[in-house]
């Protein structure tokens, strides 16, 4: 039987982890936070981590831009879009990739199925810090969360859940963690970007608030307030959020192991252990 | 007039290196290459590296910043940041006025 044995909420930004590889001192904090990260997912002791995340464009657009996608494939490799990052060839768990999809199309879940693509930074970036070894399956769902339309919150939260049951319900022997990937408030290349930078936060304090939810266990005032008025005015990126939902769909809604909060960055590092 | 065929130019410049040496070799070749057809208009402002006007006419941020991310039109990251800011000043303004209102 597959066992879900924990979750992760990990931000993604590509320089903070391009900063880490060249030992800058400057992201001594996040470095700090990613280990924390790192040492949660140890204790996991998980064969494969399902991550739910945001295409940057790297994979769908012309021919389609599947509002839920899933990888079945036997490999990857990347981050495809960041080649000054550091690169990796990674295992996929096909297996239970595919019996993922099946059930939750059989929920009444439209999942696409993906068989041959790269990772982005989304993915890669930050496992390229917590398991830099790759010595965890990846089984990567992409959620739509950029390129309007974008799924509900309430839609992402049934989709986790759908998930949480697939992963109870299979057969496979394997201790599987749920990972999100994303911020909560981030701008890049918009009119909301900050005065100093080509990014920026337009929301921090929805950043502080989704984390204190994250704290307290609420997940369900998190998918109230995750509404598209509150996401169109905490930047272009603020829809990664819902990679968050999804994966706290998975499980028993229960506080955060530990969270923490980087407000001038828009995100927070977070672990959940079993409910 | 879709705006497309600019959003998959700079989708292209991240994941098709040859378009994005062309581009950087002779930009007015490569923009007329590009199928779907870029206007006349659109190919100007990409030419001349107007973020402004392109955001303007609904191409998509993200990937229009690929433009400053990897160098191309005369554009750098800041470059590209300071023109965007630029021709939505009257909405962060608003914006900024909101804000402290709260």
């Amino acid at each position: 039987m597959a066992e879900l044995v924990g979750a992760l909420g990990i931000p993604h930004n590509p320089f903070t982890a391009l900063a880490i590889a060249r030992g800058d001192d400057a992201v001594a904090e996040s470095k700090r936070l990613y280990a924390l990260l790192a040492a949660a997912l140890e204790q996991m002791r998980a064969d494969t981590l399902v991550v739910f995340t945001t295409d940057h464009y790297n994979l769908f657009f012309e021919l389609s831009v599947p509002i839920f996608a899933i990888g079945v494939a036997e490999s990857s490799s990347g981050p495809s879009d960041y080649p000054m990052l550091p690169q990796f060839d990674v295992a996929i768990d096909g297996e239970l990739a595919g019996a993922i999809q099946a059930a939750l199309v059989a929920e009444g879940f439209d999942l696409g199925r993906s068989q041959e693509f790269a990772l982005d930074h989304t993915i890669l970036a930050p496992l390229g810090v917590i398991i830099p070894r790759m010595d965890v399956q990846i089984v990567p769902i992409w959620i739509s969360s950029s390129m309007r339309p974008i799924p509900t919150a309430q839609r992402c939260h049934a989709l986790g859940a759908a998930l949480g049951r697939a992963i109870e319900a299979s057969g496979l022997q394997r201790r599987v963690a749920v990972a999100a990937s994303g911020a909560f408030s981030f701008e890049v290349g918009g009119p909301r970007m900050s005065e100093e930078s080509h990014v920026g936060v337009p929301a921090p304090d929805w950043a502080v608030r989704v984390s204190e939810l994250l704290a307290s266990g609420d997940v369900a005032q998190i998918v109230a307030e995750t509404t598209p008025e509150q996401l169109a005015t905490a930047g272009n990126a603020s829809g990664e959020i819902l990679n968050w939902i999804a994966m706290l769909g998975s499980f028993e809604a229960h506080p955060a192991s530990f969270v923490q909060a980087q407000r001038e960055e828009g995100h927070a590092y977070a672990a959940w252990a079993p409910a | 007039m879709s705006i497309f065929a600019v959003d998959k130019v700079c989708r292209r410049v991240v994941i098709d290196p040859a378009f994005a040496a062309a581009l950087r070799s002779d930009p007015d070749a490569a923009l007329r290459s590009a199928r779907p057809t870029l206007s006349d208009r659109e190919r100007e402002l990409l030419l001349a590296g107007d973020v402004g006007a392109l955001g303007r006419m609904g191409a998509n941020f993200f990937l229009l910043h690929q433009l400053g991310r990897f160098e191309l039109l005369g554009l750098t990251l800041a470059l590209y940041a300071q023109r965007i800011r630029a021709e939505y000043a009257p909405e962060r303004s608003r914006w900024a006025a909101e804000q402290e209102g709260e």
